[in-house]
């Protein structure tokens, strides 16, 4: 062999893969954070429900506070439930 | 003795007891059994049968008193045919009479005790009611021995006396500040001056009156007019420089002879005229030189000044200090505008640094820290850092600051506490700053550029100055910083995972993988940067594969974006003489490998393989033909130009790096940091325009734009036209509207 990789020193980014562009709450898009953080990232997770719909965890956690008897999906009503990934 | 109530002869008991008072009043030897009887004799008159006789005995008691302060006057203090050499040992005679009379007449309170507890406390007026001004005190009420003896010494003594006295005082204390007069003297004439306050030392109220009006008036229009005098004279024969000095001097001798003649509730009184006469006078003649004393730094003068004008503060604060404002900025600005060359960064802090250091320690040693004149160094230290060198270009100090720190956290072989002393100082620069935001985008810019080109001199050090800068402006300022922090711990442990992985799976991909995974919103990459068209070799497209196969199972619901242009690695090279290793960036590994299976490629061929955009193509293979690894048949690359591997190549070093151009801070990249910048502040303005307008409602635009400033004020300062662009972006958005009734009112949209 003429050339060989010893070592690769790679720099990538992450984001999160959401079905929609923006929070259907609070309306930002996923690619920034809740209107309560400053940073998006780690510390404003997103969250995924069973219906495949995507919110930021700050949003959908103050949203099914403020919904004491139905628990539902603001974006299409079915009962909501995490999705464990 | 016998308690019991007696039938009593008064005078036989009287001529007794006044025999015994007069020896008590002259401090003649009182033998103790005879204090005693005449002590019960009292007390037999007050509870006398069938009548107390106690009445009759006060008032036989004070006429005796002021007979006997009446003989003192006319035969010991001042006999009517004294002539003039004895009218000068008035204050002698005085002090010696006095002295024996106040003794005495402590001794005879004592001796009619019983009198006193029983007979007068009764009809004493109380407190509360002097208090209060029921009752006047000087009623025809009766009063304790002692204090009966003091009030006759007021009335027959220093009422017909008084104004000689004080006559001959002055002249004694003038005496003393013309050639000084002897201790013996001197303690005479406190003798005196204190006895117009012992006088009336048992009132309540007013004790100091009589002092004040007999003695301490006149004395300070002496001394005032002594003072002024003075004054002038010095002024006929004096620089400031030798005033102020002579004054001290004054103010300080002034102050030693209040205290050995004076009570002391005239000290200060007394410290006033003199400052007033000397100083408060003349300021327009000390400020006459203050701008030279303070161009030349003239230490011993300035120190002078700071002493002289403490006491007046409204005066301090005007002129000395205004003038010492401006020569520090002048300077400042010396120190700034004649940077030139490579290092202007480090000149800029660390000229900024001395002179911030040089008047910090003069304000100490010359001003006592005295915080009005700190201010004036922040002030002017804040005004020179922010000042725009030139007209039509930003200020560059955030930048200048932030390279700084750059400088001094990228590996070097500066000391670790070397660095960590300079990194220190360089905060006292950065919080004059105004514009903190900029140098926020400036800084995290080089850090990123540091943390993944792993250039950090040591990681506690880049923690270190991050806290301080949190320190300085908060965890908001920094969380960016901390985070990009934090993603390259978080990427080397997920390195390690990675590795065990591939271990426990017995996977060989045959490169040393080491991987970054950053977190998109905490770096600021720039936008333009992260889509460059790139067709991954497949050298090593599988290990990148594999990569992020783990990384999605440890990390759902994520994608990865690779950034080439900021990777880089290492390539063996094992068809030369010797083998080499040599360190590039990805795109130029990407280049070389396709010579795997053949000499020579056009660039045409090259560059669709790869996929590349003409800029980057042409950057790359630029660099590589500079290395001589690769040559070229045209000096500039078309797309039929043959690039050929040049198997005569060779090198000293069997290990080495091909520069990269990106390192450096290209001016587009400034520009693109001003522009972030400007962009971040109105997402920052609107926000808070938003916050404002939705907690207040209605507001007027004044009062708006002051709240945005307070608001805003911790990391920059906005133009006026800036806030109104936002505020017309809102009203587009319909955020907020304009009141219909008040064209200069906002209200919330909600
Ligand atoms: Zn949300
Ligand atoms: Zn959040
Ligand atoms: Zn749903």
């Amino acid at each position: 062999m003429k050339v060989k990789i010893k070592s690769w020193m790679g720099v990538a980014t992450w984001r999160w893969i959401a079905n929609d562009e923006n929070c259907g709450i609070c309306r930002m898009s996923f690619e920034n954070c809740c209107p309560e953080c400053s940073l998006p990232g780690d510390d404003c997770p997103l969250v995924w429900g069973a219906c495949s719909h995507c919110f930021h965890m700050h949003c959908i956690v103050k949203w099914l506070n403020s919904q004491p008897n139905s628990q539902q999906c603001p974006m299409c009503r079915q009962n909501w439930k995490f999705n464990i990934q | 003795m016998s308690l019991k109530p007696k039938q009593v002869n008064f005078d036989n008991v009287w001529q007794e007891l006044k025999e015994t008072v007069k020896q008590v009043l002259t401090m003649a030897n009182v033998p103790t059994s005879v204090w005693q009887d005449r002590f019960s004799d009292v007390y037999s008159l007050c509870v006398a049968f069938p009548e107390p006789l106690a009445d009759k005995l006060y008032f036989e008691t004070k006429q005796f008193l002021e007979n006997h302060v009446q003989n003192m006057l006319a035969t010991q203090v001042a006999p009517p045919d004294r002539n003039s050499s004895e009218r000068k040992n008035i204050l002698m005679n005085y002090y010696k009479a006095w002295s024996e009379y106040s003794k005495g007449i402590e001794y005879l309170n004592n001796l009619y005790s019983y009198l006193n507890q029983q007979h007068i406390k009764k009809q004493k007026i109380s407190d509360a009611d002097i208090m209060y001004g029921n009752a006047s005190p000087d009623n025809q009420e009766l009063m304790e021995i002692g204090e009966l003896g003091l009030d006759i010494w007021r009335i027959y003594m220093i009422q017909s006396l008084g104004d000689e006295l004080v006559a001959h005082t002055l002249e004694g204390i003038k005496e003393d500040r013309m050639n000084g007069i002897d201790s013996k003297y001197v303690e005479v004439i406190h003798g005196v001056i204190q006895s117009f306050v012992q006088v009336q030392g048992y009132k309540k109220k007013g004790n100091l009156k009589l002092y004040q009006d007999l003695f301490e008036t006149p004395m300070l229009n002496e001394s005032g007019k002594h003072y002024r005098n003075e004054a002038a004279k010095l002024l006929q024969r004096c620089s400031v420089s030798e005033y102020m000095e002579e004054v001290i001097k004054i103010l300080s001798d002034e102050n030693r002879r209040a205290q050995r003649f004076l009570d002391s509730s005239s000290v200060t009184k007394l410290r006033k005229e003199c400052e007033e006469r000397f100083i408060n006078d003349h300021l327009d003649f000390l400020y006459s030189e203050c701008k030279e004393m303070v161009s030349q730094e003239k230490r011993k003068d300035l120190r002078n000044m700071y002493i002289i004008l403490k006491p007046i503060p409204d005066r301090l604060k005007d002129l000395l200090k205004q003038t010492f404002l401006d020569h520090i900025k002048n300077e400042g600005i010396e120190t700034i505008s004649t940077l030139k060359g490579e290092n202007i960064h480090i000149q800029f802090v660390e000229n900024m640094l001395k002179v911030h250091q040089k008047y910090q320690k003069l304000i100490a040693d010359v001003f006592e820290n005295d915080s009005l004149f700190l201010s004036a160094l922040d002030k002017a230290c804040a005004s020179v850092v922010n000042k725009r060198i030139n007209e039509r270009q930003p200020c560059r100090s955030a930048e200048l600051v932030a390279k700084y720190c750059d400088s001094l956290l990228r590996k070097s072989k500066t000391t670790e506490s070397e660095i960590d002393t300079k990194l220190t100082n360089s905060i006292t620069i950065f919080k004059y700053i105004e514009d903190k935001d900029v140098f926020q985008k400036f800084y995290s810019r080089m850090l990123a550029k540091r943390l993944i080109h792993e250039q950090s001199q040591s990681m506690e050090a880049e923690e270190a100055m991050i806290n301080r800068l949190k320190q300085a402006c908060g965890y908001e300022f920094t969380n960016k910083l901390h985070r990009m922090f934090t993603d390259i711990s978080l990427s080397a442990d997920l390195n390690n995972k990675f590795n065990s992985h591939l271990k426990d799976e017995n996977i060989e991909i045959g490169i040393n993988l080491s991987i970054k995974v950053l977190q998109a919103g905490a770096w600021p990459l720039g936008p333009t940067q992260a889509a460059i068209p790139f067709a991954v070799p497949q050298e090593f497209e599988k290990s990148i594969r594999m990569f992020e196969n783990f990384y999605h199972t440890s990390f759902s619901g994520r994608k990865l974006a690779w950034l080439h242009h900021l990777c880089h690695g290492e390539l063996k090279m094992s068809y030369l003489k010797k083998s080499y290793i040599v360190t590039m960036q990805t795109y130029q590994m990407a280049m070389l490998l396709l010579f795997e299976s053949c000499d020579s490629l056009t660039c045409k061929e090259i560059q669709e393989t790869l996929q590349l955009n003409d800029e980057t193509f042409q950057k790359h293979m630029q660099s590589l033909i500079e290395s001589k690894l690769l040559t070229s048949s045209t000096e500039n690359f078309e797309r039929d130009t043959e690039i050929r591997l040049n198997f005569d190549y060779s090198n000293k070093r069997t290990k080495f790096k091909i520069s990269a151009a990106l390192q450096r801070e290209t001016p587009q990249e400034v520009e693109h940091t001003m522009n972030a910048v400007d962009e971040d502040r109105k997402l920052y303005l609107q926000a808070a325009i938003v916050r404002i307008m939705k907690s207040r409602k209605i507001l007027r635009h004044n009062a708006l734009i002051q709240e945005i400033l307070s608001q805003s004020k911790v990391s920059f300062t906005p133009s006026i036209s800036m806030i109104k662009k936002c505020i017309e972006s809102l009203i587009d958005k319909q955020y907020i509207e304009r009141t219909p009734n008040s064209g200069d009112e906002y209200s919330y949209v909600a």
